[in-house]
């Protein structure tokens, strides 16, 4: 059953892109590419919860070969564990709600059907890598998410902004890539192959690595995760992902809930067995400061659209971190909900959009009545007619309709809207008990602390206290997200008069995706027993860890079983412990301090955050102006992003143009020069020395040939258009003649 | 007897053209079409019914041509000849439809001298004796030399004189080469200039050829011949004048097969008849053991930020096109199973993609006449299918996987790190620049908003689309399914390997 389903998984939504391309071709629009595309993505979410029964026995690979040289093969093929299927039916569930939510939104857009043959495309792509069991096979799937997400941020190109912002997140991510692919070749070279899986995949090769292959083993291990710094957004990688808010809402939703984004975690958790002690602290750090630093960019964003932009940015450095601390399973716990409730917070920022952008289709047909943020833009950009780049960093020209200085009170207007927000962003913040956000966020802190009590390492406890006080900041902003929105009094009556609640394709996602924020449908099927970390061979306490150094963490411990883990599931997978169920009704604790603190202070700082978001953005008691002024270079560094995009815009990119300048002036002046100058000089020569340099040739065979192609180009040179064909009669003649010398010779 | 007829029937072809009344433009340009279709037949029979599981010489023909030099009319292909006659055979008719509307003078002249120029191209990869391979290579000049002269843009003389006089300063070093390996082949006598022949004998202990000094000498020969052809740094110059000044027909043919010669014969000549040669500038020690590998990263990170600096669409394929060739050579340099294989699939990929690229430019061409990217923007809203296709090809050139292009790039960068770990590594920055060029040129030219002066731009018309979706599906097919061309050659690949291991 497995492999029919697999195969129908991917192809569906590839088929769907297929009827797409070739009716374009013959210029016959298949008529309803938006119910293909649907249906086809719907049908692979059926099979892919069909394939949640199939896995539990063992996982399952099926390779084909794909590129067989003489002493070296390239397979693809698929391997299907917990893992797999909990990314398949993450991403296959996002995508069919965003293809819904899009047939409302993006209703009348000009591209219509082209939009739905995209996500298609790009849903293919990341099913592929998620199925895929070798290295090259991901870094397939991997490159066509890239190429989607550059379809589909630059859906509407006419917009300059849209088209800067698709390039720089292809031209970002590929930076990244080329270090995953450098880091491919090092494995490849060692291992001659690129599987994973099996006897002689890179897991079990490289798990008998000895100790001086550790070095080797970390700088691989880095250059892999080179490519998820680039797909998830991670410092020093991640401003393209703000940037690629130009593309449709839907869009959004999609590459920074389910797919492109969640691949770079997905690999980095795929990675684990080959992750060493550095590399580990490596992306433990990279996701620690991701975390940090583009959460207090997010404090100061008036964008909605960009406030959850680098909101996602900071949850995907949540993830990395819990990975790079040995958290695997709380890290794709978090990818999950995160999922569910990433893509919620999107979509109801959609519906606030769509609900504005009426506004300005007032009036009208139903013609315009769609592409709103499109025109929107559109007039925007030709009013100022400025650099989109310096418009983004500034953020002086947000969009009108994305700028929640305008809004307010919403909550009556769009009641379904508000509600669904509200409860993601009490997952987000981690509001304690009913939201999925606070149970793998806190596992994820939980882990953090335990690696640290546990290994006694000031690295994790450094890294505790980043993922702490990133986890204080995310309730802040996204409390400040809502009350701007929702609350107080309407900022811009006008549009607060035209808003409206969105149509049923659209608020209809809105709650599915709400009550999948609710923690008790994951648990259904993410517990600890069905996801298993794998072993890391080269990972190791360090000497003076107070446990001993084969005793991995998060071996059962620390995650998601609560409420009751599903006894029958988890008593097949072993039968004597009892790490489940057992602590039933408050949880997963059980496992030592570390969570139990980690629980608390979580709720501390969640606290403490939304406490403060209502003082400033609800009281109003406090005043974010005057903190502002007070702070003010603080403040400025938020506000300017920490100044990355002026570093690349003006130092990265200015560079590479001005190098690409200086060897296009070299090739044309240096050496074409030269060329030009030993014509000239060789011209003059031959010119007075023909007779001698014919003597001098090295036979007579030389001769003739020169001879004779100097002599007929040289005359021919004069011959214009209409004598060519004399000459190709005597070329003719001559070749045929010359045959006949010879054969008599 | 098969081999014969592709390699003769353009000629024929060309005779017939010549025979036409010059009025008669229609019956003209079907008489090459139906001339150029027949080879292309011949080709496709001869991929389906080579024997892959046999990496050697098939439809050999080898009779006595000028006997008091020994040389023979021996020609015969092998799985790599094969894949690039296929390539050269599909571009033939491909190349004659796109110059059915835009040729406006003489068409007579042009479509006899594109047949002569086919003749010589088939010549030269079925020729397995070294005095006919050689006789072909130079067979393509002429044509090549009156059809960019003539029919070109308005520097088109200094383009043809340029190019003329730089291949055949390279052809001369190899003339030099070739017959200081005739007169080593043996007694005088018994010399030949038989390919398979002069392979064995260089293989052979004590031989005249089997001598390291000699083999590199030679090898530096012949391999400048090659280099001016690829283009190899510094020998590349004359490639973006020709082109920018070449018919759209005519540079398809430059970038698709004549670079496709220069490469075909490194692998024919150099490393097959010259593994010592080979061994000295490809072992990876010291500077000479690196030289070859050098010369291929700066093609690939030279070519890449010169195409980056270029405004004129036509001059940035040309440069992408020296920057994809430096994989070719990266990859032959390795030497090994992927290195090889990457650079024969880079070959017919970038045969067919850049094929697709100057179609594409052409085409653009043809109704803006002109190539200034800057000048363009928003053409996406205009022509929707015309992007449609530029995007593959775009995504295909600069090594999107799924499409053909990746799979070349990526075998023989996995290929020669195995050798040449910092190059190599640095050789990826093309893969970064080359994704920016395109992306830049693919926002300037269709993205924006519509430049007012082309709205009213004709769509790609069904003509141009017929040239270019067989070449679309080829990046696809060998994208998806790569094997479908390397069981073509593998076991060739496998006895090149073994020649060069024998030393």
């Amino acid at each position: 059953m497995v492999v029919p389903l697999i195969s129908l998984i991917l192809l569906c939504p590839l088929a769907a892109f297929a009827v797409f391309g070739l009716s374009g071709l013959v210029n016959r629009r298949f008529p309803r590419q938006d119910y293909l595309s649907t249906v086809a993505m719907l049908a692979a979410l059926v099979c892919s919860f069909l394939l949640l029964r199939e896995v539990v026995p063992s996982p399952e690979s099926h390779t084909v070969k794909w590129i067989s040289l003489g002493g070296v093969t390239f397979s693809m093929g698929f391997y299907l564990d917990s893992v797999t299927v909990i990314m398949l039916i993450v991403v296959t569930l996002v995508s069919s709600l965003v293809h819904i939510f899009s047939m409302g939104y993006m209703h009348g857009d000009p591209r219509y059907p082209r939009f739905f043959a995209y996500l298609s495309l790009f849903s293919f792509s990341m099913l592929f890598l998620v199925v895929s069991d070798n290295l090259l096979g991901i870094y397939i799937g991997w490159e066509l998410v890239g190429l989607c997400s550059y379809l589909l941020i630059g859906f509407w190109f006419e917009k300059d902004s849209a088209a800067n912002a698709c390039k720089k997140a292809f031209l970002t991510t590929r930076v990244g890539d080329v270090g995953m692919f450098i880091g491919m070749m090092m494995l490849f070279t060692k291992f001659q192959t690129l599987s994973l899986y099996g006897e002689g995949g890179i897991f079990a090769l490289a798990a008998n690595l000895n100790t001086g292959d550790m070095v080797w083993l970390s700088i691989a291990g880095i250059l892999i995760f080179c490519g998820a710094i680039g797909k998830s957004a991670q410092m020093p990688l991640h401003t393209w992902l703000p940037d690629a808010m130009e593309g449709p809402t839907p869009v959004s939703a999609l590459i920074h809930a389910a797919t492109m984004v969640a691949a770079g975690v997905y690999l980095t958790a795929r990675m684990f067995p080959i992750l060493t002690e550095t590399s580990s602290l490596v992306i433990a750090y990279v996701g620690g400061i991701t975390a940090l630093v583009a959460a207090t960019i997010a404090i100061v964003r008036f964008d909605i659209k960009r406030v959850l932009a680098y909101s996602t940015i900071s949850q995907l450095g949540y993830m990395m971190l819990a990975i790079g601390a040995g958290s695997y399973v709380a890290g794709l716990f978090h990818l999950t909900t995160h999922a569910f409730f990433k893509a919620l917070l999107f979509l109801g920022s959609g519906s606030v959009i769509h609900a504005f952008h009426a506004m300005h289709a007032h009036g009208h047909d139903d013609e315009h009545d769609h592409a709103h943020e499109h025109s929107d833009h559109d007039a925007h950009g030709h009013e100022h007619g400025e650099d989109p780049d310096s418009r983004h960093i500034l953020g002086s020209e947000i969009p009108a309709d994305q700028d929640m200085r305008n809004m307010g009170g919403l909550r009556h207007k769009m009641p379904i809207t508000f509600i669904t927000m509200l409860i993601a962003t009490l997952s987000i913040s981690g509001v304690p008990f009913i939201f999925s956000g606070f149970w793998s966020k806190d596992a994820i802190l939980g882990g953090v602390l335990g690696r640290a009590m546990e290994w006694n390492s000031v690295h994790h406890y450094i890294l505790f206290i980043m993922a702490l006080s990133a986890a204080g900041i995310t309730a802040f902003y996204m409390f400040r997200l809502v009350f701007m929105t929702f609350f107080g009094e309407p900022r811009n009556q006008e549009m607060y008069d035209m808003a409206h609640e969105s149509p049923k394709s659209m608020t209809v996602p809105l709650l599915i995706l709400a009550v999948l924020s609710l923690p008790v449908v994951n648990i259904l099927w993410f517990n600890e027993s069905y996801v298993k970390p794998p072993p890391q061979p080269h990972l190791h306490a360090p000497q003076h860890a107070y446990v001993s150094p084969d005793s991995n963490t998060d071996k059962k411990g620390y995650t998601v079983s609560l409420f009751g883990v599903s006894e029958a599931v988890a008593a097949e997978e072993e039968g004597g412990h009892d790490t489940h169920g057992a602590h039933g009704d408050d949880g997963h604790h059980g496992h030592g301090p570390a969570h139990t603190i980690a629980m608390v202070l979580s709720i501390c700082v969640a606290g403490l955050g939304i406490f403060l978001s209502w003082l400033f953005y609800h009281r109003r008691t406090l005043s974010a102006e005057s903190v502002a002024t007070t702070f003010r270079p603080i403040h400025n560094l938020f506000w300017r992003k920490y100044y990355f995009d002026e570093f690349y815009d003006g130092v990265l990119v200015a560079l590479t143009v001005w190098k690409a300048r200086l060897f296009a002036q070299f090739d044309g002046s240096v050496v074409d020069g030269i060329v030009n100058g030993v014509g000239v000089v060789t011209r003059d020569i031959l010119a007075a020395f023909t007779g001698a340099f014919d003597n001098r040739v090295v036979d007579g065979l030389v001769n003739r040939v020169a001879q004779v192609t100097w002599a007929v180009g040289g005359k021919i040179r004069r011959i214009q258009t209409g004598a060519i064909q004399t000459y190709l009669f005597v070329v003719l003649a001559g070749i045929v003649l010359l045959i006949l010398i010879f054969r008599a010779l | 007897m098969l081999l014969s007829l592709m390699i003769f029937i353009p000629l024929l072809g060309m005779v017939a053209v010549l025979l036409l009344p010059r009025e008669s433009e229609e019956l003209i340009k079907r008489v090459a079409l139906l001339f150029t279709l027949i080879p292309l037949a011949l080709a496709v029979y001869l991929f389906i019914s080579y024997d892959r599981s046999n990496g050697g010489t098939q439809y050999a023909v080898n009779a006595p041509w000028i006997p008091a030099f020994n040389i023979q009319y021996h020609i015969g292909i092998d799985g790599l000849s094969v894949t690039l006659l296929l390539l050269t055979a599909l571009l033939g008719p491909i190349c004659v439809i796109a110059s059915w509307r835009n040729i406006e003078k003489g068409i007579k002249a042009y479509m006899a001298l594109f047949l002569l120029l086919e003749t010589g191209m088939i010549g030269f990869f079925a020729a397995l004796d070294l005095f006919l391979f050689y006789v072909f290579f130079e067979l393509t000049l002429l044509p090549m030399y009156f059809l960019i002269g003539v029919w070109g843009g308005p520097r088109r003389e200094y383009a043809a004189i340029k190019f003329f006089l730089y291949t055949l300063f390279g052809s001369v070093l190899m003339l030099v080469a070739m017959i200081a390996v005739y007169l080593n082949s043996g007694d005088p006598g018994a010399r030949t200039f038989d390919i398979p022949t002069l392979i064995t004998l260089a293989a052979t202990a004590g031989h005249a050829l089997n001598d390291l000094n000699f083999q590199i000498w030679v090898f530096l020969g012949f391999f400048i011949g090659f280099a001016v052809k690829v283009p190899i740094f510094p020998f590349h110059t004359w490639l973006p004048d020709a082109h920018v000044e070449a018919p759209t027909a005519i540079s398809v043919i430059l970038a698709g097969i004549l670079l496709k010669m220069g490469t075909y014969g490194l692998v024919r000549i150099n490393m097959a008849m010259f593994p010592q040669g080979l061994d000295h500038f490809t072992n990876g020690v010291g500077f000479w053991g690196n030289s070859l590998a050098l010369l291929g990263f700066i093609n690939i990170v030279y070519g890449s930020f010169c195409a980056l600096a270029q405004t004129d669409f036509k001059k940035l394929v040309a440069y992408s096109s020296i920057g994809h060739m430096g994989f070719v050579i990266l990859g032959l340099a390795a030497r090994n199973d992927s290195g090889i294989t990457g650079a024969i699939l880079q070959m017919f990929n970038h045969g067919v993609i850049s094929a697709m690229l100057f179609l594409l430019v052409g085409v653009l061409y043809d109704r803006a006449h002109h190539r200034e990217i800057n000048g363009f923007g928003g053409l996406g809203t205009r022509m929707p299918i015309y992007t449609g296709i530029t995007t593959l090809a775009f995504m295909a050139s600069l090594g999107l996987p799924g499409l053909s292009g990746f799979v070349g790039e990526a075998l023989s960068l996995l290929g020669a790190y195995d050798k040449f770990k910092l190059l190599t590594i640095l050789s990826t920055i093309g893969i970064v620049v080359g994704a920016a060029y395109f992306l830049w040129t693919l926002q300037r030219v269709f993205l924006g908003t519509l430049n007012p002066k082309y709205e009213a731009l004709p769509e790609i018309n069904g003509r141009e689309i017929l040239t270019l979706v067989p070449l679309g599906i080829l990046t696809i097919v060998l994208g998806v399914w790569p094997n479908f061309a390397i069981d073509m050659f593998r076991e060739s690949v496998t006895n090149l390997i073994d020649v060069i291991q024998a030393i």
